[in-house]
């Protein structure tokens, strides 16, 4: 009884969270001013973008199949989509909700379809050559789209009508992650994390791989699908140029910046690998030397952490000092630099824009994470109460030590 | 377990230092120099306004260009030209005192950051978006802007059903249901071509919708289209679909993609022996098609805007005032028309009674006769496509040669 | 899309040039899919930045070639060494290029899982895309004169010869236009105010004979079968097959190549057997890079394309699927792969279905791998426990 007080709870729960925060977002709170519809955008894109690193993640840190073409069921979903919803919508007479949900459905099992044809291959192909036939995959839709003119060509596809269902888009990515969450606690889950670590011993263990593989590939595109319809709702234009390789490349560096394993850690730097190219806009323009400045004091500063990393055994307390120091080494360094830089009139005349920047400091952010961080900012952990209470200094409940 | 705690913290601080790093030192010049430094334009050139911050005291304008990626030289100089227009228009005085700022947005040359970017200038209050070069792009904006009424003028879009997206779109160039017969009737007379071949970038939407204009028109006109091969842009060798063209002996070649692939396109035409006149539409516009292009390309001939060696007065006017700001010649005719389209968004704003989109779009619509670089602009009752002149010109060592002009009302006859 | 239709739509005689295309075409794959597949038969690692790699070595050669005077609108005449020492200058600047990413951005992630270094790979080769364009030319796209390469012209042969009946017919065609130009420039000179009815009925004349002479040329051009290929693509096969050879001698007959091998057998026991693993790994990125500087200085200068930083895109993902297909780590594997998959993407072209060029190598590949797990030249071997 009271597991399903739990359960239906934390249902009326989610829905009821997604539904203030369309009406938070939508200003329809009284007392919270509306967010800019750019904001509305944004919003609506992290949660998709949510949705798919974690759904990606399903395949990639969970089960261990190398995936890196994963715009190629996002684009199946919303051409789906497009498709229907041109040709259907006037002619079914249902409302709009309900009309989306429908479309997210079939959008998915058409995902699904095509993640069972890329799920196939993976039978008998490991790492790297799976990795490039579902890069393939993904150039082979995108090309087949590009040359149907029905659907658009390289010019893209209006859909009709607009729906922007916020409330909809973070329920999809709540019910993503609940979804994988729940895989992972049950006992269903623990032949997908058998598989990911050694396929031939688990196969002994009796786990059927070929299932494991095919459940995970089927999952994790049905719901790139069900995103890629409220995407086509949302933008409602979609062109072949909006799932391209990039896409999946950003895809998969949050699944691996997050930690690959992780549903929180995908979650979590989805948003912010998403906000950050977008925050980067407003950057004001950078100065020659400022830059230079800049890359030489974080690269002293990174230098400095790794030989830390690797060669400083001490005990916590003073690595944590060694490594402030070096941080603010580094800024000193930078500011040093900046002001004696700022004297060659080569470099303090030349500017460079927030917009040439932006990809620069992104590319930038990646490697050094990498660096400093090889396992992702979550490793393998999840996020939890016990994590929190731990934190905040208190015992965690034996019951985690089973965990 | 303490060492991945320690990493973690280490990551993140690292994160926010990046980027502390690159804003420690912006206090000393917060002007964008829309020449970029790349391209050794003079960077003395300052617009007197903020391009990323709006400035409440100001009337906000939005451009989006592709200020990177492969569109880059057409987003440089868009920007650039626009900045001008701007500054010009501040320095006579704005609109009763007050002064226009332009934000500007970069679409990285991808439909979608080009949306996003739309969407960024609209949420900082633009009341009117300039932009951008190509069609597939500026579609996107088009759609972002359409909810919020704010209008849109397109610099170099030529894309026929762009302005079908809503009555709030505009553009400063003819589109390419102009260019595409003025380069039929061109191959179809002046050069006596009857079997043209085309090679289409079925990447792009620009130059799909090109061939179809010219195909459709070169055909009412009595001629033949051959063949018609594809290609990506992004691909660098065509000796496969141009042996293909060989084989089916045309007299001219209609190359409707950009410049990019054109210049080694019509170089490795030239190898593979095809004897035959190549053409193409705006696309092909960049001062750096003869290195590309190599001796195959010269005496070619394609649809451009403007030329620099126009002897009309706005243009003389325009370069001289080019030349002051960035040094040189703009490399390619969006810095004209990225010009005439921030001139119009302003002279219109004097007209506006009031400082809305709504008042912007209504006197840009009601546009007659604006003397533009580019030639005159009228906007009143055409579905913001202007009926524009279009110049056929031919590529020769020193450059672009002008060749014919039509006007509109050539293709009539 | 019927089947006979399609047949009949298909022309047989220019099947051997565009077999002869796809070779050539696929002689850059090849050689660039090389780097790929060193650098991954010893380290296990998809190098995303190899393609970034690429584009430098092409801008490195437009730096050469501008200061050896062959800026755009040069008129300067060349010889071979100039293309020699463009093409040494960009393989050392590229090789530097490589092992300095190995050194600073692959090697402190030599001891984590495989996808780290993919995601650090993808960061490399986004650095340099968007950071190259922060200082590279790029705007215009600058691309190299054509008059750098001495060796202009085509090598052309001659498989089946031109009609014996259309080369009459052209003759008699040349001989009606240069007697309708003859007529026409009597009479313009009779009356030099052009336009004139007169003139214009004879000018139209003259330019109807005119195209019916070249339209028969081009025709009597087609009739044969022949083969043409431009002398700079033949030397971009020509190096791609020396630079192979030299490279298979390299790994199996010397003993840097012997402790390659053994590297990429068993990282571990290599070390422990006395080999200088790190230098070994630093020796390979030397290579592969180099490689890439070689492919991109001869396609840069032979082809013509404009640089941009996103000049290695391309070509990159193209040559990482010739390696993939031909076996990843083998080299005469990578060198089929790049050929198999120029002549697939000609084939399909030559077919009529030039929009899909770039899908197929795709779906040659996942057919591949569906019956050759390994790819085509790779080993097949047992995992074992």
């Amino acid at each position: 009884m009271r597991y399903w007080l739990i359960r239906l709870g934390s249902i009326a729960l989610a829905i009821g969270g997604c539904l203030l925060l369309d009406m938070l977002v939508t200003g329809q709170v009284p007392g919270v001013n509306k967010v800019d519809d750019f904001g509305q955008r944004l919003v609506v894109l992290a949660g998709l973008y949510v949705t798919l690193a974690v759904s990606l993640n399903l395949i990639n840190g969970i089960t261990g199949q190398f995936s890196i073409g994963h715009a190629a069921f996002y684009q199946v979903g919303a051409y789906t989509t497009g498709f229907l919803a041109v040709t259907y919508f006037d002619r079914s007479g249902l409302p709009g909700p309900v009309w989306v949900i429908g479309m997210m459905l079939i959008s998915a099992v058409a995902a699904s379809i095509a993640g069972l044809v890329v799920g196939l291959p993976s039978l008998r192909l490991r790492g790297d050559y799976l990795a490039i036939v579902t890069l393939g995959f993904g150039e082979i839709i995108r090309i087949l789209v590009q040359n149907s003119d029905k659907i658009g060509g390289s010019y893209g596809m209006t859909v009709r009508p607009k729906f922007q269902y916020i409330w909809l888009v973070w329920l999809l990515a709540i019910t993503c992650i609940a979804v994988c969450r729940n895989l992972l606690k049950t006992a269903h889950g623990l032949p997908f994390l058998a598989v990911r670590e050694d396929e031939i011993a688990s196969s002994a263990m009796g786990v059927n791989v070929t299932r494991v593989k095919v459940t995970a590939f089927v999952l994790g595109s049905a719901f790139a699908g069900a995103a890629g319809a409220l995407l086509a709702h949302f933008e409602a234009f979609i062109s072949p140029s909006m799932f391209t390789m990039d896409v999946s490349f950003i895809i998969l560096t949050m699944v691996v910046l997050g930690g690959t394993g992780s549903i929180t850690g995908s979650a979590i730097a989805a948003v912010l690998l998403f906000y950050l190219p977008e925050k980067l806009r407003d950057m004001a323009p950078v100065s020659g030397a400022g830059l230079v400045a800049g890359v030489i004091g974080v690269l002293a500063a990174v230098a400095g952490i790794k030989w830390l990393i690797s060669n400083y055994h001490g005990s916590r307390l003073n690595r944590g000092i060694f490594v402030v120091c070096s941080i603010v080494a580094g800024v000193v360094i930078q500011i040093v630099f900046s002001m004696v830089l700022r004297n060659v009139p080569a470099l303090a005349a030349t500017q460079f824009e927030a917009a040439k920047l932006r990809m620069v400091i992104f590319a930038a952010t990646l490697i050094i994470l990498m660096l400093v961080r090889p396992q992702g900012v979550f490793a393998h952990h999840e996020f939890s109460w016990s994590w929190v209470q731990r934190l905040l200094g208190r015992r965690a409940p034996t019951k985690e030590v089973a965990a | 377990m303490t060492r991945n705690r320690f990493s973690l913290f280490a990551a993140t601080a690292m994160l926010a230092m990046a980027l502390v790093g690159c804003n420690s030192d912006n206090k000393s010049a917060s002007n964008a120099s829309g020449g970029g430094t790349s391209n050794g334009s003079a960077p003395n050139f300052e617009p007197g306004f903020d391009t990323t911050k709006p400035d409440p005291n100001m009337i906000p304008l939005g451009l989006v260009a592709s200020q990177n990626g492969e569109l880059r030289p057409w987003g440089v100089d868009s920007v650039n030209g626009a900045l001008l227009a701007v500054k010009e228009f501040n320095d006579a005085g704005g609109v009763n005192g007050k002064k226009v700022q332009l934000l500007i947005g970069d679409s990285a040359s991808k439909a979608e950051q080009g949306k996003t970017a739309a969407e960024k200038l609209m949420s900082d209050g633009v009341i009117g978006l300039l932009g951008e070069v190509a069609s597939g792009i500026t579609a996107q904006m088009a759609l972002a802007a359409k909810d919020k009424g704010i209008p849109v003028v397109a610099i170099g879009a030529t894309r026929v059903d762009l302005t079908d997206i809503s009555n709030r779109v505009f553009r400063v160039c003819y589109t390419d249901d102009f260019q595409g017969p003025v380069m039929a009737k061109f191959a179809y007379e002046e050069l006596g071509l009857r079997n043209v071949a085309l090679m289409t970038d079925k990447k792009q939407p620009y130059s799909t919708g090109l061939s179809n204009s010219f195909r459709n028109y070169f055909k009412k006109l009595g001629g033949t289209v051959v063949d018609e091969q594809f290609y990506e842009s992004g691909q660098t060798q065509f000796n496969g679909q141009l042996t293909n063209l060989k084989a089916k002996n045309p007299d001219g070649v209609f190359l409707s993609g950009y410049f990019n692939e054109v210049g080694p396109i019509v170089r490795q035409a030239s190898d593979a022996g095809i004897n035959a006149k190549y053409m193409g539409g705006d696309g092909w516009d960049s001062s750096e098609i003869l290195t590309s292009g190599g001796k195959a390309i010269l005496g070619s001939y394609f649809c451009n805007h403007y030329n620099n060696e126009e002897t009309r007065p706005e243009v003389k006017e325009f370069l001289d005032k080019w030349k002051a700001a960035f040094g040189g010649v703009p490399a390619t005719t969006m810095g004209a028309l990225a010009y005439d389209a921030a001139k119009l968004a302003c002279e219109s704003l004097k007209k506006a009674p009031a400082a809305t989109a709504d008042a912007l779009n209504a006197a840009i619509s009601e546009t007659v006769d604006f003397p533009g670089v580019s030639g005159s602009i009228t906007l009143k009752g055409m579905n913001g496509n202007p009926p524009k002149r279009a110049l056929v010109v031919r590529l020769a060592e020193s450059g672009q040669v002008f060749e014919k002009a039509y006007e509109v009302g050539d293709l009539k006859k | 899309m019927d089947l006979a239709n399609l047949v009949a739509a298909l022309d047989f005689s220019t099947l051997p040039q565009q077999l002869v295309n796809g070779i050539l075409l696929g002689a850059i794959y090849a050689l660039i899919a090389l780097g790929y597949t060193r650098v991954y038969g010893v380290l296990r690692l998809i190098n995303f930045a190899h393609g970034e790699v690429f584009m430098l070595g092409a801008y490195v050669s437009l730096f050469v070639s501008y200061a050896m005077g062959f800026g755009p609108g040069s008129t300067r005449d060349s010889t071979w060494i100039n293309l020699v020492i463009m093409l040494l200058s960009s393989m050392l600047v590229c090789g530097i290029v490589g092992v300095l990413i190995e050194l600073f951005a692959y090697r402190p992630m030599r001891s984590q899982a495989r996808i780290a270094s993919l995601i650090t790979a993808i960061g490399v080769s986004l650095l340099l895309q968007y950071g190259g364009a922060l200082i590279l030319p790029n705007s215009p796209p600058p691309s190299i004169n054509e008059r750098v390469n001495p060796i202009q012209g085509t090598l052309e042969m001659s498989l089946v010869g031109p009609d014996a009946g259309l080369l009459k017919q052209a003759d008699e065609a040349k001989i009606a236009f240069t007697q309708a130009e003859d007529r026409y420039k009597a009479q313009s000179a009779l009356d030099p105010k052009a336009e004139q009815a007169s003139t214009k009925g004879l000018r139209d004349e003259k330019n109807a004979a005119d195209r019916t002479y070249n339209n028969l040329q081009r025709r009597l051009d087609n009739s044969g079968v022949r083969l043409r290929v431009p002398w700079g693509q033949v030397i971009i096969l020509g190096t791609t097959i020396v630079l192979m050879l030299m490279l298979t001698y390299l790994v199996l007959y010397t003993s840097v190549g012997r402790a390659m091998r053994a590297v990429s057998h068993d990282f571990d026991s290599a070390s422990l057997m006395g080999v200088n693993v790190n230098r070994i790994v630093t020796f390979t990125f030397l290579i592969g890079s180099m490689l890439a500087g070689a492919g991109a200085m001869m396609n840069a200068t032979f082809i013509g394309t404009p640089l941009t930083t996103f000049y290695g895109l391309q070509p990159g993902v193209k040559a990482f699927v010739a390696a993939v297909l031909g076996g990843i780590g083998n080299i005469p594997g990578a060198v089929l792969g790049g050929l198999l998959m120029g002549v697939a993407e000609t084939t399909v072209v030559w077919l009529g279905y030039s929009s899909y060029r770039d899908a197929i190598a795709f779906i040659i590949l996942i057919v591949v791998l569906l019956f050759r797990p390994g790819g085509l030249m790779g080993s097949n071997k047992v995992e074992k426990v």
